[in-house]
């Protein structure tokens, strides 16, 4: 290490996806991180200071399977690795699965790093009967190792006790005396011409021989024109090599973190599997699986769509604001400042309070927080993983896999968080298609509660109608979307991790972080698009774009000339243009309420998501999504205009 | 006969329930899936058990269930448990 090296203040958390990572990160900072049950949550890293030490940052890197990096989220913790002043490893591992725990310690050993090893479910791997020799690891490790129940809050006051006796643990293997001969050379050229402040030279050196890439970029900049030398180095290795070098490094180091847990690990003999591993493989059975599903969704049916959307959203608008709030703002407001424009823009027609917050907070907030609630129900409970087994044929059909199926849920809660999500997927052509069909097909809870108030008010027939419009919708545009977009199909592996009874409090807590996340980004977009709404209005430019509108959507559409706000409500939100329509479904027939609601659930993403889509497909790509979508909606309203006419 | 004389076969066509020990992964998986199922804990020679061949493939390997798609799997070879002594 260099002398110049700033203060170190960092502490990273790393370790393979799924091992509580996060959950430790809250424990120790008290910040609160969306925590779930699949790889791929932590998607960038998360910083926040540290509860015991306030000098120190606390990082919650995303999970890696393993190093070099090679996925987004490696790449990701491979940044952090290489940018922070690190004072600290806390390597998080699932107790029950040492081998593969010590494998990622084997390479992260190397970097010189003080570390710590939090060895965390201990719990769960007691009820398998694996019991690990805790102090017989830390002195082969020469660091310390701790038992701890992240969930439960067990081994955190050892754990953070422990951080300051932190230290850069024994190497776990020496590699093959060839290997060892490249990885002397290359540490020795990183040492002279492109020294890490925090990093030895030799870590450095093992990732890069093993094709790291953002180790390669760093040195790169560091080293500059002597880049070639480390190049031509890693070439000479690469070609000296008896098999790929990466695949050689790979396997030595899994052959030491084998051996070694072999020498800690006890197991004693089960008669038969656990409860949790028998609930887990029915809700994958080739049998029972599809049973399980379909019971899954109607009780978030029931909760979200009856519970949600019809109890709740009724509690809160007629009887609270409606028959509360509403008048006694309204008389208040009256009182205050009289008639005219001020008191219009407040309590009107596109009033802020009466538009604007009551769409946010009558209409909108009781579904998604039941919508919240019950997908957090279902990513603790470790269902949503297997989801992935059961729709993997389904989505093998519109070219993705199974994974894909968790940004699509996690879409009906909301787009945006959706988007962002799809970087669990591994290639781009599946970011590309799954953005796509998020943007167009999947109606965020909110839209989708408004959707289920409203034709669950006209009929069964307008939900089924609209459900498999949507559904066929999906599958036809995906399949296009598949045949068109060049590329091959990525073959599913996935982990499957424990079912597990979700903790209510931690379900509180992951629905309330969400909650805040999306009001904060709903309610000053309602109350912006309200405000636009009445300007339109009291300029007469409103007036104007339903006459212009017209031809569209009376003429092709078959909706009201009225029915134009809440299109150009619906290019802020697509829920809050649908609760445009919901508001005035009174004057709509059966038909007219499902092709409006077809044609709203197609059209533009919101605001918020339309950002999200350019951060992760870029500006070009958004907009073309946009303008494929925008027409496309109106297309298949319309087709469905004339099709429900002629037989409905 | 040992373990290492027996032949290998694709983890696709071994029935569920069978207990078998990795042989090798094919060189018709991608090479970072390759990496990747090494990264899970499907090194070679060790043991797992297929818990299910549908509607994708199932095993527990350690404590680690993996799921591949018949895609994959067709291209893992293992060798299966002989007599209880094998494993």
């Amino acid at each position: 290490m260099t002398s110049n090296a700033s203060p170190a203040d960092a502490i990273l958390l790393v370790g393979h996806p799924n091992v509580g990572k996060s959950v430790l990160f809250h424990r120790l900072t008290g910040a609160y991180v969306n925590v779930s049950n699949y790889p791929g949550t932590t998607v960038e890293v998360t910083r926040a200071s540290a509860r015991f030490d306030s000098s120190a940052a606390l990082l919650d890197t995303p999970g890696v399977l393993a190093l070099p990096s090679r996925s987004d989220d490696e790449r990701a913790t491979m940044r952090a690795l290489l940018n922070e002043s690190t004072r600290c490893l806390v390597q998080v591992g699932d107790a029950k699965n040492l081998r593969r725990t010590l494998t990622l310690t084997a390479l992260l050993a190397e970097l010189g790093v003080p570390m710590v090893l939090a060895l965390n479910m201990h719990d769960e791997a007691a009820a398998r009967g694996v019991t690990v020799d805790i102090p017989a690891l830390a002195e082969e490790l020469a660091m310390p190792v701790l038992a701890t129940v992240a969930t439960g809050g067990e081994g955190i006051g050892e754990l953070t006790g422990s951080l300051g006796r932190a230290r850069a643990p024994e190497a776990l293997l020496r590699y093959d005396e060839s290997i060892e001969t490249d990885i002397g050379a290359m540490t020795t050229a990183i040492a002279r011409l492109a020294p890490h402040p925090y990093l030895v030279a030799r870590g450095l050196a093992i990732l890069f021989l093993g094709g790291d890439d953002e180790v390669g970029r760093w040195l790169a900049e560091k080293a500059g024109a002597a880049f070639a030398e480390l190049n031509a180095l890693r070439d000479n290795a690469r070609q000296r090599a008896d098999d790929d070098l990466p695949t050689l490094l790979a396997r030595e180091r899994t052959q030491a973190a084998d051996a070694l847990a072999a020498s800690v690990i006890q197991r004693s003999v089960r008669s038969r599997p656990l409860l949790s591993q028998r609930i887990g493989q029915a809700v994958v059975h080739p049998v029972w699986g599809i049973p399980i599903l379909l019971a899954v969704l109607f009780v978030v049916y029931e909760f979200v769509g009856v519970f949600g959307a019809t109890t709740l959203v009724g509690l809160m608008e007629e009887d609270l604001f409606e028959g509360i709030l509403n008048p006694a703002f309204t008389q208040f407001v009256d009182s205050v400042v009289g008639t005219g424009w001020l008191q219009e823009m407040l309590v009107g027609q596109y009033g802020l309070w009466t538009m604007g917050m009551t769409y946010a907070l009558a209409l909108i907030l009781p579904i998604v927080t039941t919508f919240f609630f019950a997908f957090g129900v279902l990513e603790d409970s470790g269902y949503l993983p297997r989801l992935t087994v059961i729709a993997n044929r389904l989505f093998a059909a519109i070219g993705l896999n199974g994974r894909a199926v968790l940004p699509m849920v996690l879409g009906l809660g909301c787009v945006t968080m959706a988007t962002l999500t799809t970087r669990i997927l591994h290639s781009p052509r599946e970011r590309l298609i799954t953005s796509f069909l998020l943007a167009l097909a999947i109606p965020c809870s909110a839209q989708l509660g408004v959707v289920l108030g409203m034709l669950g008010g006209v009929s069964f027939t307008a939900v089924l109608v609209w459900a498999l419009a949507m559904v066929g919708i999906l599958i036809l545009s995906g399949f296009l979307a598949a045949k068109l977009i060049p590329g091959r199909r990525i073959p599913l592996v996935t982990e499957l991790p424990p079912m597990r009874l979700p903790i209510l409090g931690n379900v509180l807590k992951k629905t309330g972080g969400r909650l805040k996340w999306y009001l904060i980004e709903v309610i000053p977009l309602f109350l912006l698009g309200t405000f636009l709404m009445f300007s339109l209005d009291k300029l007469g430019i409103l007036p104007a774009i339903i006459r212009a509108g017209e031809p569209l959507v009376s003429g092709w559409l078959g909706l009201p000339p009225e029915a134009s706000a809440a299109f150009v409500m619906g290019f802020l939100r697509r829920d809050f243009g649908a609760t445009g329509l919901f508001a005035m479904s009174s004057a709509l027939s059966p038909i007219q309420a499902v092709v409006g609601m077809i044609t709203i659930t197609l059209f533009i993403p919101c605001f918020a998501s339309l950002m999200m889509m350019v951060k992760e497909q870029g500006m070009k790509t958004a907009m073309a999504m946009v303008a494929t979508i925008v027409p496309f909606a109106f297309l298949v309203g319309g087709l469905f205009n004339i099709v429900l006419r002629a037989i409905w | 006969m040992s373990p290492d004389h027996d032949p290998s076969l694709p983890l696709a066509f071994i029935p569920a329930g069978s207990e078998v020990r990795l042989a090798s992964l094919g060189q018709e998986i991608d090479a970072w899936q390759r990496e990747q199922l090494t990264a899970y804990g499907l090194a070679e020679n060790r043991p797992f058990k297929v818990l299910q061949q549908r509607p994708m493939t199932v095993i527990l390997a350690d404590e680690v269930e993996l799921a591949l798609e018949h895609d994959v799997a067709r291209h893992v070879w293992v060798k299966r448990k002989a007599n209880e002594n094998d494993f």
